[in-house]
């Protein structure tokens, strides 16, 4: 039944999309990390997982998606064995627990379990796309993330439970959740977050807090990375300073600049152009995913390309709501921008999915 | 296959479909807008911070001028002073490498190095420690400054030996990250010689930090005059601070220059009109005198001393000795509490300059005044014959109406009295003045019976003591000046709430009771008579210079202690140095005219007038026949046989302050008494006044006046060696 590969679906504007904001991610790392010996390395090793991600997304796209969901089990329970050896194997990075020490390279599990989880939900509302909309619905889609999200919680890694979440619900919206329970699923969200609030590491509340009520007798330190992120967007007016010219990016006023706050080093170098090209490139990306879900030939087709579509989209979204302070501090990376092998490579096995849908999507024209 | 909600095209709801859209749209566009508004709206403001961030001012001190005498000697300087530090980001990446560093510079400069970095103990106690303090061990002190500045060195030890820092610099290869920082440190040759002239330096107190700021200055790196001239010529001295706009990266490495540096402009030279040479004769002679005279009484009896030596003619003052006096080289890093807190404790306040900052009783030089009065207002003339008994008995009216009683009347004894009960008899004016005798100018001051009828009176007195020097500060270029105190009537009713009484008047001509002046302006009333009646303006300074040794052009307006480069009213030029006349009173009408009947004075509305100058040729002469009179003269043992012309007052002024009153020693018709001497010389053409002073001295002219004699002729012979040197330059050599 397998029809013959039609490379003529594959879409090559979102392929092409993906490469440009690869390659502005690789150069911005590149300047970033200009004079830090230490870090000189990144620059190169970004370039690999860039050039191995497109290979993974020809790879990826090449095979049927349904092959993928149909060895959901070993997948899932296989990425689950890696969250939980995280909890006791995995080294303490920056007081969380998110690596994975394989070589020399340091692998995040909770990356790959993002898209382990999309597909595990596509599956799922694969199957039970005849069942009613009702909270039993919704509860056991939930059962299926939480075997995840459990397991990225304990890390602790609030960020990646809050784009699951989110990742989540969106597929329980568009998969036709009544709005009844949407506004029971809402005030029980709102509870939630109420009553996980205590429970939340110190730093956590304190980012949350001191986003919503900024303290006017705050210390320098605790606002530091934002400041430093806005003075770098700011400077940067229409045009930018230009590559490798930015005060702020290159005297390394600013922190963690080649991973969380990349989009402000983009914004001071190339300014205002340079930050609208960035965000349209996620919207362009997203678009081209969304439009891949609206064609594909099942619900888990459909799922799959939504689900990376929300990925991307809440990701990019609330990286660059941190770099203009409009979100409390989270440790997201800007999709296919910032450096980091795991999350580049994740995010493009998630494009190659999406691919893989898009090619196999029913044809219009037979 | 179908799935009957989900209907083509698409495969979702579409209004499902088009919430995720304008939610996707909302979140692009109101970051889009957030960014516009950063970007172009607040740009100005980002940038301005952006360029604060890596903008940085480097100071670059500029170095102090140096202070001369006026023969070139230095008496205050600039030395190198060697700090050893260490630059974190300069040492060596390799952990025992630094260890070995660490471990051989401790040798050298018996620095511990400190126990384990990661000892948060230990760091959190060397936090407490201020830069040259010993105390923390190398690693703590390198580990602190790695988390606060890595590009910038901290002190590991103040003021090494130049051996000790030529060895770190011959090391410099092994031991990267360890230099050598030169530190100037002001440094003073002469010391406590000079230190109450040449003053010292200390740190920008907090209350001026930011007018200082404002100048450039560096609280804490830059220092600043607190006392003597390196206060008042501050200004002069200090040179301006150069700067460098730097950039600096978030580590506060210093990358390119911004703007073109700014050289630091040197502080300006300047040479004092002190010979030092003169003024270690004139502090040798006063702790000779003062320690000869202790040993003698076998106990400390003069506790402190002033010698002050000028040039009548030109008012460069050449010696100014105020003893005890402090080193001030021992402030020269910082001011060490102890020792600061022993000067400022020591009854004797050898932090105070007494030539310009004490009052005294002037007591008989004082008489000057009255002389000069009693002969230009007619109270006396040269021929007149004045009867001075041993003591006199007078009567202390406080109302013209008072009349005479037993009750009232006192005697008032002369200085001779123990040893001639019936007192130098029959004697002229120049006598009087010779012989300083006391029973005459209370006659002269106060009158008496018939015979001087009408005398000068406080209100005269006050006139004559001004056009002299008294009761005004001098404006000399040093401050914490006293201006001394002339009573009058309305001063003593404000300030005792007494009225004023005959016998004020009678003890005020001998400069007792009320009257104060400071030695400088005991000085200065010699000088005025000395100069023929031209007072000149004292000065301590001789010229200012810039670095090539070109004199400025400078002005100094001693009413609110500004220097100029250009003349202001009211001020004076001190460089290039020009003799500056205060005051010329046979020329200058100075002398209000007063009506007198009785011991009372009204003010006549008439104009001012002059000093006549045969009344100051006539007070002349009676201070040379003090030296040529042979039994009397009360200067005639000292410098009868001198080979030049001296003429001269001495005084013998008592006193009863709170220290003679804690020992019990104010008893009546026995108070102890300052020992004063002024003489100037060559009679003819003075060129040289000297005045010395001895706390608690006892008699003028046996404890001060060896002081004044020692003086000048240390002048005279230094002159003589000068002016042979000039003939003949190489025999000086």
């Amino acid at each position: 039944m397998n029809r013959e590969l039609s490379w003529r679906n594959f879409d090559f504007l979102l392929l092409g999309a993906i490469v440009l904001a690869s390659s502005l991610g690789t150069a911005m790392i590149r300047s970033a990390i200009a004079g830090n010996e230490v870090l000189q390395p990144l620059v190169a090793r970004q370039v690999y997982f860039a050039l191995l991600g497109v290979a993974v997304i020809f790879v990826v796209a090449s095979v049927d998606y349904r092959y993928w969901l149909a060895l959901y089990r070993p997948i899932y329970f296989g990425i689950m064995i890696f969250l939980i050896s995280l909890s006791s194997l995995g080294q303490t990075a920056f007081g969380a627990q998110r690596w994975f020490q394989v070589g020399v390279l340091f692998l995040q599990p909770t990356e790959f379990a993002k898209i382990v989880a999309i597909l595990v939900l596509a599956r799922y509302f694969e199957q039970a796309r005849h069942q009613p909309r009702d909270l039993r619905w919704a509860f056991k889609a939930f059962l299926w993330a939480f075997g995840l999200i459990f397991w990225i919680l304990l890390q602790p890694n609030l960020s990646n439970v809050v784009v699951l979440m989110v990742i989540f619900m969106a597929m329980l919206w568009i998969n036709g959740l009544d709005l009844k329970q949407v506004f029971w699923l809402a005030i029980g969200g709102v509870l939630l977050i109420l009553i996980a609030f205590p429970f939340l590491e110190t730093y956590q509340q304190a980012r949350v807090l001191t986003f919503i009520f900024p303290d006017p007798n705050a210390t320098y330190g605790a606002t530091y990375n934002v400041q430093q992120a806005l003075i770098a967007i700011g400077s940067g007016g229409i045009f930018g300073q230009g590559y490798g010219y930015g005060t702020q990016t290159q005297l390394r006023f600013l922190k963690v600049r080649h991973t969380d706050f990349i989009f402000s080093a983009v914004s001071e170098e190339f300014g205002m152009i340079g930050g609208i090209i960035i965000i349209l490139t996620l919207a362009f990306i997203v678009w081209r995913c969304i439009r891949a879900a609206q064609k594909a030939r099942d619900v888990s087709g459909s799922m799959i390309a939504f689900g990376v579509a929300i990925l991307i989209f809440f990701q990019g979204a609330i990286n660059i709501g941190v770099n203009l302070n409009v979100v409390p501090v989270s440790g997201l990376p800007l999709p296919f921008i910032s450096y980091g092998g795991s999350g580049l490579t994740a995010l493009m096995l998630g494009i190659g999915l999406v691919e893989s849908v898009v090619m196999r999507h029913k044809q219009m024209e037979f | 296959m179908s799935s009957g909600s989900l209907s083509r095209p698409g495969r979702f709801e579409t209004w499902r479909l088009a919430t995720v859209y304008v939610v996707v749209v909302l979140a692009f566009t109101g970051l889009i807008f957030r960014l516009i508004n950063l970007q172009v709206t607040e740009n100005a403001l980002w940038t301005r911070q952006a360029v604060d961030n890596y903008t940085f001012e480097v100071s670059v001190p500029a170095p102090r001028g140096i202070i001369y005498d006026r023969n070139g000697s230095i008496l205050a300087r600039n030395l190198a002073s060697y700090n050893i530090v260490i630059t974190p980001a300069g040492l060596p990446d390799d952990v025992s490498d630094i260890q070995r560093i660490y471990r051989e510079l401790s040798e050298l400069i018996d620095v511990p190095v400190g126990g384990r970095v990661d000892d948060e103990a230990l760091l959190e106690n060397a936090k407490l420690f201020s830069p040259c303090v010993p105390g923390p061990g190398i690693t703590q002190l390198v580990a602190l400054q790695d988390t606060l500045a890595p590009y910038s060195p901290v002190k590991i030890k103040c003021n090494v030996s130049e051996d000790v820092a030529r060895v770190v610099e011959e090391n410099s290869v092994d031991w990267p990250g360890v230099t050598v920082e030169i530190e100037p440190i002001r440094d003073y040759p002469t010391g406590s010689l000079t230190s109450n002239v040449v003053g010292f330096l200390g740190p920008i107190p907090a209350a001026l930090e930011d007018e200082y700021r404002a100048r450039g200055f560096i609280p804490n790196r830059d220092k600043i005059g607190y006392s003597g001239v390196e206060a008042s010529l501050d200004d002069v001295l200090a040179g301006r601070n150069g700067g460098r706009v730097v950039q600096i990266d978030v580590a506060g490495q210093e990358l390119r220059n911004l703007e073109p540096p700014r050289p630091a402009v040197p502080g300006n030279n300047v040479y004092l009109t002190i010979d030092s040479r003169l003024q270690g004769v004139a502090e040798a002679s006063l702790i000779q005198e003062i320690n000869f005279w202790n040993t003698y009484f076998g106990t400390v009896r003069i506790s402190s001393g002033v010698v002050i030596a000028m040039n009548p003619k030109t008012g460069e003052i050449l010696a100014m000795v105020s003893y005890p006096s402090y080193e001030n080289n021992r402030f020269a890093r910082l001011i060490p509490a102890y020792y600061y807190e022993q000067l400022s404790q020591d009854p004797r306040k050898p932090l105070l300059n007494n030539a310009i900052s004490a009052e005294f009783p002037p007591g008989s030089v004082f008489k000057l005044s009255t002389a000069t009065g009693s002969i230009n207002e007619g109270v006396v003339d040269l021929d007149d014959i004045i009867q001075a008994p041993g003591q006199l008995l007078l009567c202390e009216r406080f109302n013209p109406s008072d009349v005479c009683t037993e009750n009232n009347t006192r005697p008032f004894v002369d200085h001779i009295f123990e040893q001639r009960p019936e007192g130098f008899g029959a004697v002229n004016f120049l006598q009087c003045i010779a012989f300083s005798s006391n029973v005459c100018f209370y006659k002269l001051g106060g009158g008496f019976e018939d015979e001087i009828v009408q005398g000068l009176g406080i209100e005269r007195l006050e006139q004559y003591a001004r056009a002299l020097g008294y009761d005004e500060a001098s404006g000399i270029q040093l401050l914490g000046e006293q201006d001394g105190l002339i009573p009058d009537p309305d001063w003593k009713r404000i300030n005792t709430g007494e009225n004023w009484s005959t016998g004020d008047t009678y003890i005020a001509s001998v400069g007792q009771g009320y009257v104060l002046a400071t030695p400088l302006q005991v000085l200065m009333s010699g000088a005025t008579i000395a100069n023929n009646g031209k007072l000149m303006q004292p000065t301590i300074v001789r010229d200012v210079t810039d670095g090539e040794g070109t004199s400025i052009e400078m002005w100094f307006n001693p009413q609110d202690f500004t220097l100029a480069t250009e003349q202001t009213a009211g001020s004076y030029q001190i460089s290039p140095f020009t003799s500056n006349l205060k005051w010329d009173i046979t020329v200058t009408p100075k002398i209000q005219s007063y009506s007198c009947n009785d011991s009372f004075c009204d003010l006549d509305e008439d104009d001012l007038k002059i000093v006549q100058s045969s009344s100051i040729d006539a007070v002349r002469e009676g201070t040379r026949l003090a030296v040529t009179a042979p039994l009397f003269g009360t200067l005639n043992d000292l410098f009868g046989d001198f080979p030049i012309a001296v003429a001269g007052k001495t005084g013998t002024a008592e006193y009863c302050d709170d220290v003679a009153r804690n020992a019990q020693r104010c008893q009546f018709g026995a108070w102890p008494t300052h020992s004063w001497t002024l003489a100037y010389a060559p009679y003819d053409d003075p060129e040289i006044i000297v005045v010395a002073f001895a706390y608690n001295g006892g008699e003028g002219a046996s404890v001060a006046g060896p002081i004044v004699e020692r003086v000048i002729k240390a002048y005279f012979e230094l002159k003589s060696i000068d002016i042979a040197a000039q003939e003949n330059p190489s025999a000086g050599q």
